[in-house]
């Protein structure tokens, strides 16, 4: 096992290494590491305007998140492993020659990539903290508790994804049961005892007050639900061979006004075809989205008016904007390049297919929006949150091309990411929390995106098709 | 007889490997031309520099007139290509994934060129099937199909019969054979040096980017000489200069 888990990490050293340098690629803990430095010096201001509680439960919360949303590994069957990874072969796959269990190397896998994650982003977060804390006069034990609360945070969000996903792969009324039951149970429990279930979140707990049974029954959980995962993970899917009639070419007509209809036809049928559409939508949106509801919901008091639904708003935008990495990520563009495509017409392609696919998160925000706040405020949440995330997409084709999974571990790439959503983000939270109104003034951050898309399209051109 | 395919000092240089190595090669229309050489040698990299997939490092060539660097779209419009290991899309039938292309390359008669080409190459039955699911050897077809679908002046095919068993074999290079009878130029690379004797009637020979020989078949079989010999001889030396 150690042999195949060194391998699998120079692998994965090297994929992203080859692409854009070693030291890019070295720098990008350092430069998580630097952020949260430099940011927790901010704190005492912060602190003025949140309690530093509300902070730390902020703090849990994104790591959840970023759990959430690397936690999938249940759909990566065989099938999703090449596109993710194109014709490459890598390790994942060598349970074709060596004599070694599908199961057994994927669970390598997984762990591969979580200590890769770990080491890129949860680390580097603790380890900025806890640098910055004897200058900010916070002890260094409620620092190393922080670092250890947020890893616990990140490792559930992911353990329960992975399961969940898992699931779905073999049953989706299990899966789909899995969520409902606890979800129903959770809302039945919040709404007789009037506590906001994200309260009982049991890292965010841990924070506030360690005990060694909470911390004992937290790792317990998440080695099951990690155990459970594995255990339930089918490497191959369904296996029968599967047959339809023509339906690419009637697609293709249907869409005909819009743009490279051919490839936004071809990319619908694939997304439902394969099951990743639905997963996608289920895994790296919904079910993210609605904990990170709750969460949020504690802040509300510590917000302007319609400051929740604005906050809400723009991350479910920024989440958004990630479903250009679903389209993307899972095709793989050789079968193109002996056509005449050039690498502009995919990405126009790709982001036309993104833009329809925006009627998920317009659909979802106005519903919450319409349950939580009330009918007038459905239309500005809506243009704030297909805006910003029009917006960032557009900033990723242009930063990272066909590839934002790869290339967004390039330090350069992540700064400019960073630094461009962040000024818009900045802006838009600012503007809308003053009037609700001001919230559609984001359409014009459509201005930027345009330009941004159009530029993306002359900037990879000037690559080798082939020569990723 | 106009070149179809010239090079002038084309090389690529990728990090530190020399794929190609000032290469100067023409290629007549209604040559059926093999591109012979070792593993590596940079067939596969010619390939994509003359279709605009990849940018050459020092050089140019033209292709049907057109600069292959700057113009790689419309050389790809005319011209077919089989790359070299690529899989048709997963999620598409046999019978979409041309649609696809005939979309793309805005073939009006798609469904029923397509018919034809089920015919051709023997997978009618499975036209309906996802391309995930279809066998090397037919995906190999499809691949084929989409090459020459549309009736490409020129085709440049990466090792093409690649997986299919010998009864198809010959139905391909009988098909070959026939095509470039109608004046059309198939540019094909390969390694089974007795099926570039057979069917090729100029070749050449790259060996670590370099161009070791470029002259007629009829040359080297005329004085009761075989392609397969010539071409180790040739290597071996080249392998030790
Ligand atoms: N994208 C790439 N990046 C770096 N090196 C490459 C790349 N593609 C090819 N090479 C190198 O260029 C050289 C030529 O490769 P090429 O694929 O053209 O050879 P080939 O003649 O087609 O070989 P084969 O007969 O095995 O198909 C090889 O040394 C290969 O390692
Ligand atoms: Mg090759």
């Amino acid at each position: 096992m150690p042999d195949l888990f060194s391998c699998l990490m120079k692998e994965e050293w090297r994929m992203h290494s080859t692409m854009f340098g070693s030291i890019s690629f070295a720098l990008f803990p350092v430069m998580i590491f630097g952020i949260v430095f430099m940011g927790s010096f901010l704190l005492p201001l912060l602190s003025v305007a949140f309690p530093a509680g509300d902070l730390a439960f902020l703090a849990h919360a994104s790591f959840l998140l970023l759990g959430f949303m690397v936690g999938g590994f249940g759909l990566l069957g065989n099938e999703m492993m090449n596109r993710r990874f194109g014709q490459a072969s890598l390790l994942v796959y060598s349970s074709r020659n060596l004599p070694l269990s599908e199961r057994f190397i994927f669970t390598n896998f997984v762990v591969k990539d979580i200590v890769y994650y770990f080491f890129l982003w949860v680390l580097p977060f603790g380890g900025g903290y806890i640098a910055a804390s004897p200058f900010l006069g916070i002890p260094l034990s409620r620092a190393l508790l922080l670092l250890l609360t947020l890893s616990l945070s990140f490792l559930l969000g992911l353990c329960v994804v992975f399961l969940l996903s898992s699931l779905y792969v073999r049953s989706k009324t299990a899966c789909f049961l899995a969520v409902i039951v606890p979800g129903i149970a959770g809302g039945v429990y919040s709404a007789w005892s009037g506590t906001n279930p994200a309260l009982l979140f049991p890292p965010y707990l841990l924070y506030s007050g360690f005990s060694w049974m909470t911390f004992l029954g937290i790792s317990i959980a998440i080695a099951a639900l990690f155990t459970a995962s594995v255990v339930l993970f089918s490497p191959e899917g369904t296996g029968s061979t599967r047959t339809y009639g023509r339906m690419l070419g009637r697609l293709a007509k249907v869409l005909s006004f819009l743009p490279q209809s051919p490839i936004v036809a071809k990319d619908f049928l694939d997304l439902s075809r394969s099951g990743i559409g639905i997963g996608q939508a289920l895994f790296s949106f919904l079910i993210p989205l609605v904990v990170i509801w709750f969460f949020l919901s504690l802040l509300e008091s510590s917000l302007p008016p319609h400051g929740l639904i604005v906050i809400f708003s723009l991350t479910t935008g920024i989440i958004a904007s990630t479903i250009y990495t679903w389209v993307t990520e899972f095709d793989s563009f050789g079968p193109y390049s002996c056509l005449p495509l050039s690498v502009s017409t995919l990405i126009a392609g790709k982001m036309t297919t993104f833009l329809l696919l925006q009627a998920l998160p317009a659909v979802f925000i106005g519903a919450v929006t319409g349950m939580s706040s009330g009918p007038e405020m459905v239309a500005p949440a809506v243009v704030l949150c297909i805006s910003i995330s029009v917006y960032a997409a557009s900033v990723m084709a242009f930063l990272c091309g066909l590839f934002p999974g790869v290339l967004v571990y390039d330090v350069r790439v992540l700064f400019t990411y960073l630094v461009l959503d962040g000024v818009a983000l900045a802006i838009l939270a600012a503007i809308s929390f003053a009037s609700s109104l001001y919230a559609f003034l984001s359409v014009f951050l459509l201005v930027p995106a345009y330009l941004f898309s159009r530029a993306a399209g002359a900037r990879w051109d000037a690559r080798d098709t082939a020569g990723v | 007889m106009a070149a179809v395919i010239e090079t002038h000092g084309l090389s690529k240089v990728y990090g530190d490997v020399t794929a190609l190595d000032s290469v100067s090669l023409s290629v007549e229309e209604g040559a059926l031309f093999g591109l012979l050489g070792p593993n590596g040698s940079g067939k596969t990299t010619m390939i994509k520099v003359l279709t605009g997939q990849v940018r050459p490092t020092g050089g140019y060539a033209t292709v049907l007139g057109l600069d292959a660097e700057k113009e790689g779209i419309r050389v790809r419009e005319r011209v077919g290509i089989i790359p070299e290991q690529e899989s048709p899309p997963s999620f598409l039938t046999a019978m979409e994934y041309l649609e696809f292309v005939g979309a793309v390359r805005k073939i009006p008669d798609i469904a029923e060129r397509a018919e034809k080409w089920f015919d051709i190459l023997e997978f009618r039955d499975k036209k309906d099937v996802l391309c995930k699911d279809l066998s090397r050897g037919t995906r190999q077809k499809l691949m084929f199909a989409q090459a020459f679908i549309h009736e490409p002046v020129l085709a440049l095919i990466d090792e093409p019969l690649i997986n299919l068993d010998p009864l198809m074999q010959d139905v391909v290079k009988e098909f070959l054979i026939d095509y470039v009878r109608k004046k059309n130029t198939i540019f094909l690379s390969t390694h089974i040096l007795e099926v570039a004797e057979e069917i090729c009637s100029g070749f050449a020979i790259l060996h670590r980017g370099k161009l070791l020989h470029a002259g007629s078949v009829a040359d080297v079989t005329a004085g009761g000489g075989h392609l397969p010999g010539f071409f180790l001889s040739l290597v071996r030396k080249g392998g030790h200069a």
